[in-house]
């Protein structure tokens, strides 16, 4: 019953903020929906074991015996860490916009309760039907997001990240129906149980079958990764997107979820394993460096930030294409990593956007002076986003950079290169816009609120903790990602 | 023989020959009660449909059968039927034609139910004509509106022409097989296989029902007479009517000329992929909502007619399911823009257009209920999980990649995906776009029926074990050859 009550309870929720008149009313729905599912999350947390790959807290209830279709929840090291990241990171959203002023308060909450049930509804489905209905559940509140309340391009951004990912989704659709039928061939019962349709995988006979199927189920992830070169949609829906909504998109991470939940355990049976790898770690790299480039050519500080978002990204594609345990948890850490990260680089844009008016890094100057609590928090996500050590992105990049290096040494160097220009662009935006010599013409600015403080200063500490001391949620990483590469053991890989 | 198994039937011609009595005695006033007693009279022929489902026998010397594809067709009708009716009694107030209106609705309806249950060409025939005069009437309701007796002129002269081509086609295999009965003409497989008259009779009857189901390329009529007609009489003809075409060609094709099976289903691959594309295109550049959810309703007959293509118990189960699915979507979509032109011309007797989109500004405010249920219906006809639409594509789609016919399921999904651009399109006038009106009461009967279509799509979406077995069932008894 915990997992369905931390996936329905924001959708409950949604439909009773929906119906609240005031926005107080809203907020703290809102607030006590994401609260309690936090302290679900938690409790889930401390009974969880793990030093065990297997799935916990299963949940089982047939729904349509005649196609196979349950409804089937569970977790395991690979879900509980994205579980705990937006179970944390909700709250605090909520709290970061307590005193906005905006159009239409009740459905703003509302659909980011839908969100958040949706997101944790993929990462607990262990159904296929039910992980694609959450999935293309998490497109429809993020669509409105874009389109209600975003920038000034918020009509095209949004139906463009609509159609971008809902063909990759009906692509994987189509995935999901190959390794369903064929399985459906060689076990004569229909069945779409993840654990099954993935054991199952290895026993399709025809090897061009097999790569299709891996193929379009990892076009529907990567796209909504983002990756190189399928990313278009993100940095327009990230930078048209309010900022509550940009946090969403962050604390989407259901693309590298698929990745690891679904591709890897696959991959080893595909027909041309080699091929593939190959395929994930250049797109990676790739990513990495181009995701850089472009930051660094960036005017607008929130594009900047979508941008690195992109580079970070490739790491996670990278890590889990270098297949050994220390890249693929360190790329099943960098999700949880770049999801507080980026949390904060989105709020302060926000801010800053919101106080003066603008957010061409050109136009900003001396900042700290005028908001120095933001100055801080801005810093440390700054230092943590570049790779600084002793901050959460430090140890997920260099896992991920250190353990590929086994398989995939010419990635490797490519992506290394990113790195000093990813240095470049975060400490450049930072000086430019934060520091030196305030300019006048931005007006009297006033510093972040007692709300968006304890929001931004809490995600802040958590970056700080899990620098030092990841363990928490690298163990449990590390256990799946141990049991994923045993898998792969005499496969030839 | 057991007059009972015609049960339903018999309820709906007690109840239509009732309402056209009582309305001649009652004043123009009270005439609100005939829709009342309609459809109670559709609710129960309902039940009684519903409680026979599982019967097979055959009746009336063998020239009619109930069987679970029949009744399962039966429950698409008077489900139609009685958001129709439901929805009418709004509509009809203050008319004084209401008992003409029901009468024919009744009447059309039946006709549908007994081409669903006809095992004889000929009594297929009858009561597609039955069923097609009651509907070119209804379209023309509105004397006044010359658009609505435009859309009843095409109507009618398109569908006695099909009707011709459909009784020359009929005819050919009578004089091949010397039989009208459909199982007859089955055994007589060889001969129509044998003979240049076979293929002479698949055209015509392909060509004949490809009129009502609304085939590209015999699709012409459609988006005049569903924009022009009444809209709930649009509602009738695209969710009742159409399915009418669909079982008589499911009947026709599947169990009476299966000799022929690798011609006709060359002949539907081809018609299922123009009819979608075309439909789906069409409806994209649309400004009056009728006209988009005629070229929406071409669409959907084009992922139904996969189903022929396909010929698996899985693929017309998930097409049977399909026709459900649609009832529900198609009326519930159609019944709320009936809503809507109502509230436009009761606000403005001489409104042009009165289903323009941008009578849909805001409609959010305006009409929460009737704006939630088109969302509702819209997301369903694109295929959004968890309502009818998606179940339905779900079986639908993924039977056509079990057996093998992968690319036609890659266009169908194509078509899906362009599809969401204009239902999504409604949903953002209705609920992005500021509106110049102010919040205006919704009519009662029309919520009614808009809450009963969302429960039956949502029903279909969250629950459909129960769907999905009979009309498998109902897809059994086609690959079966009838019973």
């Amino acid at each position: 019953m915990l997992l369905s009550m931390i996936v329905l309870i924001p959708l409950i929720f949604a439909v009773l903020t929906l119906l609240t008149k005031t926005r107080e009313q809203a907020r703290v729905m809102a607030l006590i929906a994401t609260v309690s599912v936090l302290l679900l999350t938690v409790y889930t947390y401390f009974n969880f074991d793990s030093t065990t790959a297997a799935t916990q807290f299963e949940e089982f209830y047939s729904w349509v015996p005649s196609l196979g279709i349950s409804y089937h929840l569970g977790i395991d090291g690979i879900s509980l860490p994205l579980i705990l990241l937006n179970a944390i990171v909700m709250p605090m959203l909520i709290l970061f916009t307590w005193n906005d002023d905006r159009k239409a308060p009740n459905r703003f909450y509302s659909l980011i309760l839908i969100t958040q049930g949706a997101v944790l509804g993929v990462f607990c489905a262990l159904d296929f039907f039910l992980f694609y209905v959450f999935w293309e559940l998490t497109l429809i509140p993020l669509f409105f997001m874009v389109s209600i309340w975003g920038g000034p391009k918020k009509h095209y951004a949004s139906i463009k990240f609509f159609i971008y990912t809902h063909v990759a989704s009906l692509v994987m659709l189509l995935g999901i129906f190959g390794l369903y039928f064929a399985a459906w061939e060689t076990t004569g019962t229909p069945s779409l149980s993840i654990p099954h349709l993935l054991a199952q995988f290895q026993f399709i006979e025809s090897g061009i079958t097999r790569d299709l199927i891996f193929l379009a189920l990892l076009f529907g992830f990567i796209v909504k990764l983002p990756v190189f070169p399928f990313h278009s949609w993100l940095p327009d829906a990230y930078t048209e997107a309010p900022t509550a909504g940009s946090v969403l998109f962050v604390l989407l991470k259901i693309g590298g979820y698929g990745i690891f939940k679904i591709m890897l355990p696959m991959l080893p049976f595909t027909a041309s394993p080699n091929l593939m790898i190959t395929i994930m770690g250049a797109l990676g790299a790739v990513s990495i460096l181009y995701g850089a480039f472009l930051a660094l050519a960036q005017k607008d500080l929130k594009r900047m930030v979508a941008y690195s978002s992109l580079s970070h990204m490739g790491y996670v594609t990278l890590g889990a294409a270098g297949l050994v345990s220390l890249s693929v948890s360190g790329a099943m850490f960098q999700q949880f990593s770049h999801g507080l990260i980026m949390s904060i680089m989105f709020m302060s844009c926000g801010v800053i956007n919101k106080a003066t008016g603008t957010r061409i890094i050109n136009e900003l100057g001396g900042l700290a002076q005028r908001m120095p609590k933001l100055a801080v928090i801005m810093v440390l996500a700054f230092m943590a986003s570049l790779g600084l050590p002793g901050l959460t992105g430090f140890i997920a990049e260099f896992s991920v950079l250190a353990g590929s290096f086994v398989n995939l040494q010419g990635y490797v160097v490519i992506a290394l290169m990113a790195i000093v220009i990813t240095a470049a662009y975060h400490l450049w935006a930072l000086q430019r816009a934060m520091f030196g010599v305030y300019k006048e013409k931005l007006g009297n600015v006033v510093d972040i609120n007692g709300y968006q403080t304890l929001a931004m200063g809490v995600i802040a500490i958590l970056i700080l903790y899990f620098g030092l001391n990841p363990s928490p949620v690298l163990d449990m990483m590390l256990t799946n990602s141990e049991h994923i590469i045993g898998l792969m053991a005499g496969m030839g890989v | 023989m057991d007059l009972m198994l015609f049960a339903p039937e018999i309820t709906m011609v007690v109840t239509g020959l009732a309402v056209l009595l009582i309305g001649l005695f009652l004043p123009v006033e009270s005439k609100k009660v005939l829709g009342y007693l309609a459809s109670l009279g559709i609710i129960a022929a309902l039940y009684l449909t519903i409680a026979s489902l599982g019967t097979n026998a055959l009746a009336f010397y063998d020239t009619l059968s109930v069987d679970a594809l029949s009744q399962f067709f039966k429950i698409v009708f008077l489900v139609v039927a009685l958001l129709f009716s439901i929805a009418s009694i709004k509509y009809t107030e203050g008319s004084a034609h209401v008992e003409e209106f029901y009468v024919l609705a009744i009447f059309a309806t039946i006709g549908m139910m007994f081409v669903a249950s006809a095992n004889d060409l000929m009594v297929l025939f009858v009561a597609f004509e039955l069923a097609s005069i009651s509907t070119y009437v209804l379209a023309g309701f509105e004397k006044k509106n010359p658009q609505s007796l435009e859309a009843a002129m095409k109507y009618f002269l398109i569908g006695s022409l099909s009707g011709a081509l459909m009784l020359f086609g009929i005819t050919f295999l009578y004089g091949v097989t010397g039989t009208t009965s459909i199982p007859g003409i089955a055994a007589s497989g060889a001969a129509i296989a044998a003979s240049p008259i076979g293929i002479i009779s698949v055209v015509l009857l392909i060509a004949g029902m490809g009129f009502k189901i609304a085939l590209v390329p015999f699709h012409m009529w459609a988006p005049d007479t569903y924009q022009g007609a009444p809209p709930l009489v649009s509602a009738l003809l695209a969710a009742g009517s159409k399915k009418m075409g669909i079982v008589a060609a499911f009947k026709v094709f599947i169990v009476a000329l299966i000799a022929l099976q690798v011609q006709w289903q060359i002949a539907f691959a081809v018609l299922a992929v123009i009819t979608m594309t075309l439909g789906n295109v069409a409806a994209l550049s649309q400004t009056s909502v009728k006209r988009m959810l005629a070229y929406s309703s071409l669409a959907q007959a084009g992922y139904i007619t996969m189903a022929f293509v396909v010929l698996t118990p899985m693929a017309l189960g998930g097409g049977i399911l399909y026709a459900l699915s649609h009832g529900f979507m198609k009326a519930g979509a159609f019944i709320a823009t009936a809503a809507v032109v109502y509230m436009v011309l009761s606000g403005n007797k001489d409104a042009k257009d009165p289903d323009h989109i941008d009578n849909f500004k805001g409609l959010g405010q305006r009409m929460p209920v009737t704006a939630l249920s088109m969302t509702i219906f819209v997301f369903a006809l694109a295929g959004i999980p968890l309502t009818a639409g998606y179940m339905s594509k779900f079986v639908l789609f993924s039977s056509t990649i079990q057996a093998g016919f992968a690319w036609l399921a890659v266009i169908a999904i194509i078509n899906s995906a362009i599809s969401l651009f204009y239902y999504a399109k409604i949903v953002k006038y209705m609920y992005f776009l500021p509106t110049e009106g102010t919040k205006v009461s919704e009519p009662l009967p029309y919520t009614i029926a808009l809450v009963v279509a969302v429960i039956g799509v949502l029903a279909i979406g969250f629950w459909p074990e129960p769907f999905i077995y009979w009309a498998m069932e109902a897809g059994k008894v086609l690959l079966a050859g009838g019973i």
